[in-house]
């Protein structure tokens, strides 16, 4: 068993006239299997680009990132789509963004979806020990 | 316009060689280079009794259909049995648990985009705190 420490930290100085300053970290149990950190160019169909199986029950961990570039190393402003298998659209990332959550406790993996030509991700994903 | 930085990082000694990433975007409305204005955040108590409960924050409805917005949600319970299950509408996402979180981006399109949590297992009460930056959205006419 390892340890996986996420830590995010929101700052702003002009989002409001009081600085948001803004950081939380965790530590977690993580195990076998792990991905990490891998690339893979997205294209415009989910089910071609899932990124962690399904579930079976479990936990995983599931870091994603918008490279903002796409299968030519071209940079695009083009949107990636995260969603569950089956098309169930959690919400989309631009250019430059990440998401990090935990997926599990049903029967659904993880695919991701370019609006448009392909789209260049970074991801990871731990399982929980 | 507002300038909100989110970064992230990853670290594990789950292999002999560290693992170390980290990631960080200002975070934008759709579509423009214009940073995400409104910040909601707050806090509430789930309990199990309650059963599966919308989420107070957000309400997504029409008026957010193809627009930025970013949650961060963590599950404050200290019990380690304690989680938080999360659903987009009918749809299971996964569960946090005590002192886990999570940051999506989250698709607020309409009223079928809401998420409901529910703490489990039986007895459990879990705090939860969370943020939320979004676009403004376009108000419409008194009827």
């Amino acid at each position: 068993m390892a340890t996986l420490t996420p830590t995010l930290t929101l700052t702003s100085t002009d989002a409001t006239t009081d600085q948001l300053s803004f950081s939380v970290t965790d530590s977690l149990s993580v195990t076998a299997p792990h991905i990490g950190l891998a690339k893979i160019s997205v294209s415009t169909t989910g089910a071609n680009n899932i990124i962690q199986p399904a579930t079976d029950g479990q936990t995983y961990y599931v870091y994603v990132k918008h490279t903002g570039v796409d299968g030519s190393g071209s940079t695009v402003t083009t949107t990636l789509n995260i969603e569950l298998t089956g098309d169930v659209i959690i919400g989309k990332l631009a250019a430059g963004e990440f998401m990090f959550m935990p997926v599990g406790g049903h029967s659904l993996g993880v695919q991701l979806q370019a609006s448009s030509g392909t789209v260049v991700a970074e991801y990871a994903y731990f399982t929980k020990a | 316009m507002a300038t909100t930085t989110a970064t992230l990082n990853l670290s594990s000694d789950m292999l002999s060689s560290p693992i170390n990433i980290t990631a960080s975007s200002i975070l934008m409305k759709a579509g423009v280079t214009e940073g995400l204005e409104l910040i909601e955040m707050g806090r509430g108590t789930i309990a199990e009794a309650d059963g599966s409960k919308t989420a107070e924050f957000g309400l997504p409805t029409a008026l957010g259909a193809d627009k930025a917005a970013k949650l961060f949600l963590v599950n404050k319970a200290t019990d380690p049995t304690y989680y938080i299950d999360i659903d987009l509408h009918d749809t299971n996402i996964g569960r946090l648990y005590a002192g886990d979180w999570m940051f999506i981006p989250w698709g607020m399109n309409d009223t079928a985009s809401e998420l409901v949590i529910e703490a489990e297992p039986s007895g459990a009460t879990c705090p939860y705190e969370f943020v939320l930056l979004q676009e403004p959205q376009t108000l419409v006419a008194h009827s």
